[in-house]
């Protein structure tokens, strides 16, 4: 993914996730990032949009207008019902993945 | 989250969409920023660094957010009818007697309509259940030349000449009746039977369930005896034994080979249902000359011909005979009628009249429903109006407004089709007994589909124009008049509406009077006999033991002997052919030394009777004298004719001691008229008189007399004496079955019955709707002009000033609408056509009554309006405001 750090695919699954409890915009999706992984992965801001509106048209993410607390109109992001199935299954597959990553990662040196 | 009414962006407003959200995101961002402490100007340019490449990522989404959108198109489209479909349910949640009212509407509209349309497309649009059934013509003689106006069946010579020398036909079938009674193997049975040519099963294409049908070499004279059954026979008497094939039944005391059985489905293109087929054989060489016409004859054309092909080809021939045979073949023609015609015709006109009458009310439901809906639009102005401006197209709303109207038509119209399935069923009596053998009446995809297209027709016809009225432009104007007017041509379009539906219940009405009349008229006719009190019982004595009339007759007598002694039993006499039954007979009738008149009748339909059935059955004997026990077998041959044989065949004489003559030839039998009856309606009451000779059962006695009981206490006891006497006399003669004459005369009025109260029922149903409509229309026409009312009261108009306003309104719009209507109503006549009796199609009574009624009932409707109307506060009016 350009401009980010992130390993492949971890932008979506952060997306997914951040969807997960309700519609969002754009921004909130972002801090919601940046917060939960204590700002210490360093993104383009933007970024985050391209991938945004790849998932919406993947059909994970439905767009939904709604008004933000201060009473703007902003475009939310849903997670759909496929979108929802989608984020089960790579959950899973990123656990294993971790898994297996960390027990290479911390085995003995080979004999 | 608060949900905000946004419609979704065309292709241009993609980037707007996307240019926005960006925008939306660096605010935000920068506020962040702000809190942190900086100021705007840093925060902004910190909130654009964190960003990246903002021009890029814009148009990296704006590229995929217009993918998105194209690929969205079809799914975007139904998610929007899917918030249609929802608002369309909310809304009509929110007013549960709007809704009731139009699904129920449309429910029994459609409903009428699917059921009628069943029956019509089962019986007038599906071809007969036979192979290539449009090949199929029944085949009559043509005597409308020589002053006949029915058509005739054929002579046994005259089927073989047609039958041979035509290049028309790939085949030509005859069939006549024949009662065999079934003996020897448990209780003796009359069933019934018919005598078909070899080829009948060919000519039909039909093939057999089990062995053989019948083929021409049956037909030949040296031929064994045999004979098919029918399928329900086979299960009934049978027991659905296989083994039947090859067994021998006692038939009239003669033995007959059984050789196939039919297919359960299938079903002969007769008036009746045969147990049982058997050869005609020869019918040439049956002592039946070109003067006997006993014979039916249906033909199969060959592929391609027309049937004014075929009417020209045997035409021919008919032509060759007459020159052969002047005597009996001079002006013979040759009278062809499809066999689809011939068997459904009847029907024709009353489905076709009842079909228009359901139309038509749909179609006033229809109105009905439009009318209610621009008075819900015209409510919902307001709404509406917000919407457009919040960026809602028009295409948009109508769509919307329609979906609710579809809503509506859909639910309508599922209930419709149960209903409609159900209604089948009971509207299937509409249609005779022999038809509906042959075209059986269900529910098939066509009619399914019919209802579906109804029910969309429906639809749009209801919902159309009150959306169409709803979004014109000027209406969005009507944020600013608080909703409240909807303007003159709304209230015109509804004013239309109400005319229409007037017009057309009045239509309903004229024929729903019409027919309620012929009913009346029909039901007060004099049939010329007693209609209740007797009940009769025939029965069949075989062929076998009973070789001629005289051994019939003294059978038949000890039988009355007995009876007539039975205290159960006040009066008994004989017929052989009960009134107002299935079957007729006639004999040539020539007047002897009377000049030949080309409108004297050729042949007389015929009775036996017992010289007590004229007193019996209360027939008036008008001159001369009645039977005596003197007259029979051997003593001079008498008769008895009616008043209208009288007529016709010596017009200002006294037929009395006059002869008819059965034949040309000086061998054939004559008959002296010794008295006359006043004449009857044996055939029904909306059947004219035809000449009618009666004569002495004892002269001409049959094997199958119908004996006339008159009970002295009550129908079972009598009939249980009469069997009890029959077993005594001869206890292998079954009896064919007991009718009581109340129930022939009800059934010969239960059809023009249910035509009467079917269109009766969708005549009030037209009515109610269409007052309904124009009390729809009068009280919201009052309550918009509630401030103009209350000006002119309070400037001191007079209520009852007020009170004409409004009821002349009303009145004007009853009066166009019956005006309309009576003029459509013109033509009404035309389309019930058979169905009338005793009215013109202008009958007075009908087009005086109809206008008062509805005009009563419309003026009414108009009343509570108008009253509310008059007892406007004109303070309470305008403050309103």
């Amino acid at each position: 993914m350009a401009g980010s750090d992130l390993y492949t695919g971890s932008l979506d699954l952060l997306i997914l996730k951040a969807t997960s409890w309700g519609p969002l915009h754009g921004y909130g999706i972002g801090r919601w990032i940046r917060q939960s992984t204590r700002e210490a992965l360093s993104v383009q801001e933007g970024a985050l949009y391209p991938a945004l509106h790849r998932l919406e048209r993947q059909g994970y993410l439905e767009e939904e207008w709604g008004l933000t607390d201060t009473n703007r109109e902003a475009k939310f992001y849903k997670l759909t019902r496929t979108g929802r199935k989608q984020l089960s299954t790579e959950l899973v597959r990123w656990r294993r993945y971790a898994r297996l990553m960390t027990a290479a990662l911390t085995a003995a040196r080979p004999s | 989250m608060k949900k905000a009414f946004h419609l979704s962006p065309g292709r241009d407003g993609a980037s707007e969409d996307v240019r926005r959200e960006i925008e939306l995101h660096l605010e935000m961002r920068a506020r962040e920023f702000e809190a942190q402490g900086m100021t705007p100007e840093e925060a902004r340019q910190a909130a654009l660094a964190a960003f990246g490449d903002r021009s890029a990522i814009e148009a990296e989404v704006r590229s995929l957010r217009g993918t998105t959108l194209r690929s969205r198109g079809r799914r975007e489209w139904m998610q929007e009818l899917l918030q249609d479909l929802r608002v369309a349910l909310r809304g009509l949640r929110r007013a549960p007697g709007f809704t009731a009212t139009a699904v129920l509407t449309l429910a029994l509209g459609i409903g009428a309509n699917s059921a009628l349309f069943s029956v019509l497309r089962s019986v007038l649009l599906r071809p007969l259940p036979y192979p290539n059934s449009n090949e199929l013509i029944q085949v009559w003689s043509d005597h409308r030349a020589r002053g006949r106006a029915e058509p005739e069946w054929l002579t046994p010579p005259d089927f073989i000449d047609w039958r041979d020398g035509n290049r028309t036909f790939s085949g030509m079938a005859a069939y006549q009746g024949w009662g065999p009674d079934l003996t020897g193997s448990g209780e003796p049975e009359a069933l019934g039977g018919v005598s078909v040519s070899g080829n009948y099963f060919n000519v039909l294409g039909t093939a057999p369930a089990l062995g053989r049908l019948l083929s021409m070499a049956d037909d030949d004279a040296g031929a064994e005896p045999v004979i098919v059954l029918s399928d329900a026979v086979w299960r009934r008497r049978f027991g659905a034994d296989p083994g039947i094939l090859g067994k021998q039944l006692n038939l009239n005391g003669e033995p007959w080979t059984v050789v196939g059985v039919l297919p359960a489905a299938f079903n002969p293109p007769l008036g009746v249902r045969p147990e049982l087929y058997r050869a005609l054989r020869r019918p040439a060489t049956s002592g039946c000359g070109r003067g006997c016409y006993v014979l039916r004859v249906i033909g199969r054309m060959k592929p391609g011909v027309t049937i004014e092909q075929a009417r020209i080809d045997l035409g021919g021939i008919a032509a060759r005979l007459a020159r052969e045979f002047p005597g009996t073949n001079e002006k013979v023609g040759v009278w062809l009628v499809p066999l689809h015609t011939q068997i459904t015709g009847p029907t024709r006109d009353p489905l076709l009249a009842l079909g228009a009458a359901v139309g038509f009310v749909l179609l006033i439901a229809c109105a009905n429903l439009a009318n209610l809906l621009l008075v819900r639009g015209a409510g919902r102005a307001r709404e509406l109006g917000v919407r457009a401006a919040l960026g809602a197209g028009r295409g948009r709303l109508v769509r919307q407004l329609m979906t609710e109207s579809s809503t509506l038509a859909a639910i309508g119209g599922g209930l419709g089709l149960l209903l409609g399935i159900a209604g089948s069923n009971l509207l299937s009596t509409l249609v005779p007994g022999n038809v509906r053998n042959i075209q059986g009446i269900h529910v098939d995809g066509t009619v399914i589909g019919f209802t579906v297209a109804l029910t969309l027709l429906s639809g749009a016809l209801f919902g159309l124009l009150p959306a169409l009225q709803v979004v014109r432009p000027e209406l969005m104007g009507a944020l600013k008049s608080g909703g409240r007017d909807m303007g003159g041509a709304g209230g015109r379009l509804r004013s239309g509406l109400v005319v229409a539906e007037l017009a057309f219940a009045v239509v309903l009405l004229v024929g729903a009077g019409l027919l309620l009349r012929s009913f009346l008229l029909m039901q007060r006719v004099d049939l010329g006999y007693r209609t209740s009190g007797v009940t009769f019982v025939g029965i069949g004595l075989p062929r076998a033991r009973y070789p001629d009339g005289a051994r019939a007759l003294l059978t038949v007598e000890e039988l009355l002997g007995r009876l007539r002694g039975n205290p159960a039993i006040r009066s008994v006499e004989i017929t052989d052919l009960p009134p107002l039954s299935a079957g007729d007979q006639d004999v040539t009738a020539i007047p002897v030394g009377e000049p030949r008149r080309t409108d004297q009748p050729e042949a007389i339909w015929y009775r036996a009777v017992t010289p007590g059935y004229f007193a019996q059955m209360q027939m008036r004997l008008v001159s001369g004298r009645n039977f005596t026990p003197e007259d029979r077998l051997g003593s001079v041959e008498v008769g008895i004719i009616n008043e209208e044989a009288a007529r016709r065949f010596w017009p200002g004489k006294d037929p009395v001691g006059r002869i008819l003559a059965q034949g040309e030839d000086s061998t054939a039998p004559r008959i002296t008229i010794v008295g006359v009856v006043a004449s009857a309606r044996h055939d029904g009451p909306n059947q004219p008189y035809k000449v009618e000779l009666f004569a002495p059962f004892a002269q001409t006695p049959s094997r199958g007399p119908t004996f006339v009981l008159e009970p002295a206490r009550d129908v079972e006891s009598a009939l249980a004496a009469f069997r009890q006497a029959l077993k005594e006399v001869d206890p292998l003669v079954p009896v064919a079955g007991s009718d009581r004459i109340e129930q022939l005369v009800g059934s010969a009025l239960s059809l023009p019955r249910l035509y009467a109260l079917l269109i009766g029922i969708f005549a009030t149903a037209a009515l109610l709707l269409a007052v309904l409509g124009v009390y729809g229309v009068m009280a919201y026409a009052v309550a918009q002009r509630q401030r103009e009312i209350g000006v002119r009261l309070a400037l001191g108009a007079a209520p009852s000033g007020i009170r004409r306003l409004v009821l002349g309104q009303g009145g004007k719009l009853a009066l166009i609408g019956t005006g309309l209507g009576l003029l459509a109503a013109l033509a009404v006549g035309k389309l019930l056509g058979s169905l009338l009796f005793g009215v013109s199609a202008i009958d007075p009574p009908t087009f005086v009554a109809v206008p008062i009624i509805l005009g009563g009932m419309t003026i009414l409707a108009s009343w509570l309006p108008a009253r509310r109307a008059m007892r406007v506060d004109p303070l309470v009016a305008m403050r309103d405001e």
